[in-house]
């Protein structure tokens, strides 16, 4: 199981991508399961290759970024405390307003295909991603991931 | 025996995205009685993937240069991942493995 639930931020503040980016990617490295360059690394990749997404539901992001900046893999969350702008995955020109990010840190995308066909299913699911979105704590956004990626 | 389908999807880094849609193919081509295999690649390592085997056909979901494809077919592939489009994908995907038979 790759989601842990200090990895988990509700209501996160700020007004950029690159803001929410930085401080969820943070959390990683406290919770060490990311290297200190990882951050950086996140913002880049957004940079180069945007993560965002137009699920059914509302838009979301999954930020990742190369293996060599992680310790051990682990999935996290934030729901953001309000839209901010990113960029569309493989439409750069495309603005998108997630409210929701699933971080990752991957170090075996084979080993860990199992999970990506999960989150793959969540993306997909817009009744659990609503859930997701509208939860009032760490908690309980952990309780409803854990459900569909278990 | 199954005919075998080699494909190659590319992606920003060439892990996470790539893997998902990759497994994804495969599941579809197995469906229809296919053996398909994927190689994973990031845009700059595209070309060297295509020089060095021969596709059938990329699905890719980061932008990738058309002059450096070679001919071969490229499908864009994010709809795989949100779940919108996923059938255009296939019908155009089996319009290729069908028109190569």
């Amino acid at each position: 199981m790759l989601l842990k639930k200090e990895l988990i931020r509700v209501g996160l503040e700020g007004e950029t991508n690159e803001e929410v980016l930085r401080s969820l990617a943070s959390v990683f490295v406290e919770a060490g399961v990311a290297k200190e360059s990882y951050p950086d690394a996140i913002v880049l990749r957004e940079q180069n290759y945007p993560t965002a997404l137009p699920a059914t539901a509302f838009d979301i992001a999954v930020p990742h970024t190369f293996a060599e900046h992680v310790n051990e893999p682990a999935m996290g969350c934030a729901v953001l405390a309000h839209p901010v702008e990113f960029r569309q995955m493989g439409s750069p020109d495309i603005t998108l307003h997630p409210q929701v990010l699933f971080m990752l840190a991957i170090t075996d995308s084979q080993d860990q295909i199992s999970t990506l066909k999960k989150i793959m299913g969540l993306i997909q699911d817009p009744e659990t991603l609503k859930k997701v979105r509208d939860a009032k704590s760490v908690d309980e956004v952990y309780d409803l991931l854990h459900e569909v990626l278990a | 025996m199954a005919r075998e389908i080699k494909f190659l999807t590319v992606c920003g880094s060439g892990i996470v995205t790539s893997s998902m849609i990759a497994n994804t193919i495969e599941e579809m081509l197995e469906e229809e009685g296919y053996d398909g295999h994927a190689d994973e690649s990031n845009p700059s390592e595209m070309p060297t993937f295509l020089a060095r085997a021969h596709y059938d056909f990329v699905a890719y979901a980061s932008p990738i240069d058309e002059d450096e494809l070679n001919g071969v077919p490229a499908i864009p592939a994010i709809g795989l991942i949100t779940g919108q489009g996923v059938d255009e994908f296939k019908e155009r995907m089996f319009e290729i493995i069908k028109s190569a038979e």
